[in-house]
């Protein structure tokens, strides 16, 4: 087991920019997610680290080992692919036992018929046969050993991929979206064992994913990436609570952050002509984007600072999630009310809505999260 | 409820039947034109391999199995098990793995694999019979380019090679005269010929492999080229090789235009290439003996099926996953 760290990667395909300079660190025994849009260059880092595929600059360093030229067959990765990419031709025991045969028997003893009779290849053998066997077990796919992948389900035929990846030690192990495959119920499920494993082996991952969920679920941080780079890479509860850009904070929740336009003038800021707060010290005045999360929102009858008609409801069961029409823009914004304020969310109705500022992420145009302006706007509530 | 379903019970055999009725009905000409065409002819074939009929005669004799015996008692029938076999033998495990060969290093070719898929191709697209008669010239003893670009090395440091040393001492060979040499030279040919069509299945069966699969390989830990091949390439070409290798077979049976075009007057020298399709055709056609004729041809069936069989048995049982 080991750390890695990346180093100012770039990717060329001809003219196109796939990476403009990715620089990360990941500890030993930590779980990192590689979460974004597809086409935001995450596959093909991690395609990179296990060097299937060359950057065009840039550096990988294995626990402190420059690896950068060293081909994926010698990085000791493991990697656990979208679409499983299991032998087709080989059973699950033979297909778990592939890397070990790669690696602990000689072209020789690898030979079909007279291989098993070569010297030493009994014993090697009979060691790959134990640790197939201790995989199996590990991922409860030991009933399964004689089948091939085409008997399998998909759940079952990710489950032969993992126990591929983790047959022999690696020094860590990739994932590149190994759920997407799966339905919806297995997916939770694989997502806590997957989880567990971590835990169990206490190993480096690095895990590429499209799903949000997947990556708060699991990591100890997540990497949001697009267009090429990572915007913020922290523990999943900084990257929700505390993002550091709109697009990451526009990324991570589901339903997704209201953002409305603020402005700031006189040392006030107003969100459509009326008065959030005041700013004692000298800040820039402009136009800037506040996020809201659907919970900072509370319905409100007293003072509401917005108010609007209710357009869309959801009703989950736990919550309740309604869009409101807000009256003066054309905005719809998303707002989480417990099941007992349900009444009050009938679709058409004039409902008032409050939120407490300190809730609130205010952002500037560019989309760089402004904490000096927040900061100061609190504090000077705080002072009134 | 009874009333509903009585009826209902009494319609549905005769629903069946009729549908059965319509469905036979429209099978018929199908059925029909396949006996006439094919199961037909295989039979009279099968009939007559039992008698000594001659086309224009009235009638004919019941032989037995005389027209078998004598396939497997005459020495001329020998060489041609011996011809046939020994063409066979050759001509698909070279035309097998040069395709695969080729198909590889194509596969592996950017836009320039076009250029070579099509130079490769070009002799399968070719009419045989006039290949064979351009073949006929360059391998001609003493005008042919052939016998004179080997003769290009007398004099030099080449002659210590024992087949050059020999030939210009002694000459070059007679290449379709010598018996030594023509069934070779047939061999070659039908390799040259069929090995870019073997190319072209190869090909196509190249792109069904996952490329996933060879990055999963590398990942494992597979270093070398050939490690790769043995992992992901060759399993994943399992069905496209048992189809290639039957095709191949079937065709190498059936050579018989190269032969008509080297040695139209019986099968080369002392019958080294007379291989079973001319034979049918000498026998049945030209000497008119339909009895014989009939014998060879339904060996001939007997062996295609048998390959067919192993095909279908294994295509059932090992390369598909």
């Amino acid at each position: 087991m080991a750390g890695l760290s990346i180093s100012s990667v770039t990717k060329r395909f001809g003219d196109t920019e796939v990476l403009k300079g990715v620089t990360l660190d990941v500890a030993d025994a930590e779980f990192v997610s590689l979460v974004g849009p597809s086409g935001c260059g995450k596959s093909t880092l991690l395609r990179i680290i296990a060097g299937l595929e060359d950057p065009t600059s840039g550096d990988i360093a294995i626990d402190g080992k420059g690896v950068t030229g060293t081909r994926a067959a010698d990085r000791n990765l493991s990697m656990v692919f979208q679409s499983y990419a299991l032998y087709p031709h080989l059973t699950v025991a033979e297909n778990i036992a592939v890397p070990l045969r790669m690696r602990s028997l000689t072209a020789t003893q690898r030979l079909p018929l007279i291989g098993p009779f070569l010297p030493g290849a009994k014993d090697q053998r009979a060691e790959i046969a134990t640790a197939v066997q201790k995989a199996a077990e590990m991922l409860e796919i030991g009933t399964l050993l004689d089948r091939k992948p085409g008997q399998l389900s998909g759940g079952q035929r990710q489950r032969v991929a993992l126990g591929r990846a983790l047959v022999r030690d690696p020094a860590a192990f990739l994932l590149d979206e190994p759920l997407s495959n799966l339905d919806a119920k297995l997916r939770v499920q694989t997502r806590a064992e997957i989880a567990q494993l971590h835990r169990r082996l206490n190993a480096t991952f690095i895990y590429v994913t499209h799903d949000q969920v997947e990556a708060m679920t699991m990591s100890d941080r997540i990497a949001v990436m697009m267009g090429g780079e990572i915007l913020q890479c922290d523990a999943p509860s900084v990257i929700y609570e505390d993002p550091s850009d709109i697009r990451v904070a526009e990324f991570i929740g589901s339903p997704k952050i209201n953002i409305l336009p603020v402005e700031l003038s006189n040392a006030e800021l107003t969100l459509s002509g009326r008065v959030l707060g005041r700013v004692t010290e000298s800040t820039q005045a402009g136009v800037f984007q506040l996020g809201l999360r659907p919970e900072a929102l509370k319905l409100t009858q007293a003072e509401p600072m917005m108010a609007g008609n209710v357009a869309h409801m959801e009703n989950l069961g736990s919550e309740v999630y309604a869009q409101v029409a807000l009256a003066d823009q054309t905005a719809r914004v998303t707002l989480r009310a417990a099941p007992a304020e349900r009444h009050k969310l009938q679709l058409g109705a004039q409902v008032g809505l409050g939120f407490d500022l300190k809730d609130g992420l205010i952002f500037d145009v560019d989309g760089k999260r402004q904490r000096r302006l927040e900061v100061a706007v609190t504090h000077a509530r705080e002072v009134a | 409820m009874a009333a509903i379903d009585a009826p209902a019970a009494a319609r549905a055999p005769r629903e069946v039947n009729r549908q059965a009725r319509t469905a036979w009905g429209l099978a018929t000409p199908a059925l029909a034109l396949m006996f006439l065409i094919l199961l037909v002819p295989v039979v009279v074939a099968g009939v007559l391999s039992f008698t000594n009929y001659s086309l224009g005669n009235s009638g004919f004799d019941w032989v037995g199995f005389k027209n078998y015996d004598r396939l497997f008692s005459r020495s001329t029938y020998e060489k041609m098990f011996v011809a046939t076999f020994t063409y066979v033998a050759v001509v698909v495990p070279v035309s097998v793995a040069l395709g695969l060969g080729a198909a590889l290093l194509v596969n592996s070719l950017g836009r320039i694999g076009d250029v070579y898929k099509t130079i490769y191709f070009l002799p399968v697209m070719a009419t045989l019979l006039a290949m064979a008669i351009v073949w006929e010239f360059m391998l001609h003893p003493t005008i042919g380019v052939i016998n004179q670009t080997l003769e290009l090395s007398c004099g030099t440091f080449l002659e210590v090679i024992p087949f050059l040393g020999n030939g210009c001492a002694d000459g070059f060979p007679l290449w379709l005269g010598d018996r030594d040499y023509a069934i070779w030279v047939l061999c070659f040919i039908g390799i040259w010929q069929g090995f870019g069509f073997n190319m072209v299945l190869y090909l196509a069966g190249l792109t069904a492999v996952h490329r996933e699969l060879y990055h999963a390989a590398e990942m494992d830990g597979a270093k070398s080229a050939w490690e790769r091949f043995r992992l992901v390439t060759w399993p994943a070409l399992g069905p496209t090789t048992v189809f290639v290798v039957t095709i191949s077979c079937i065709r190498a049976f059936q050579v018989f235009d190269t032969v008509e075009a080297f040695w139209p007057q019986g099968g080369g020298p002392n019958k080294s290439t007379y291989v079973m399709m001319f034979a049918i055709f000498e026998k049945g056609v030209q000497q008119n003996l339909i009895g014989i004729g009939s014998a060879i041809t339904m060996l001939f069936l007997v062996f295609v099926m048998f390959l067919t069989l192993i095909q279908r048995w294994l295509v059932e049982r090992k390369v598909h996953y």
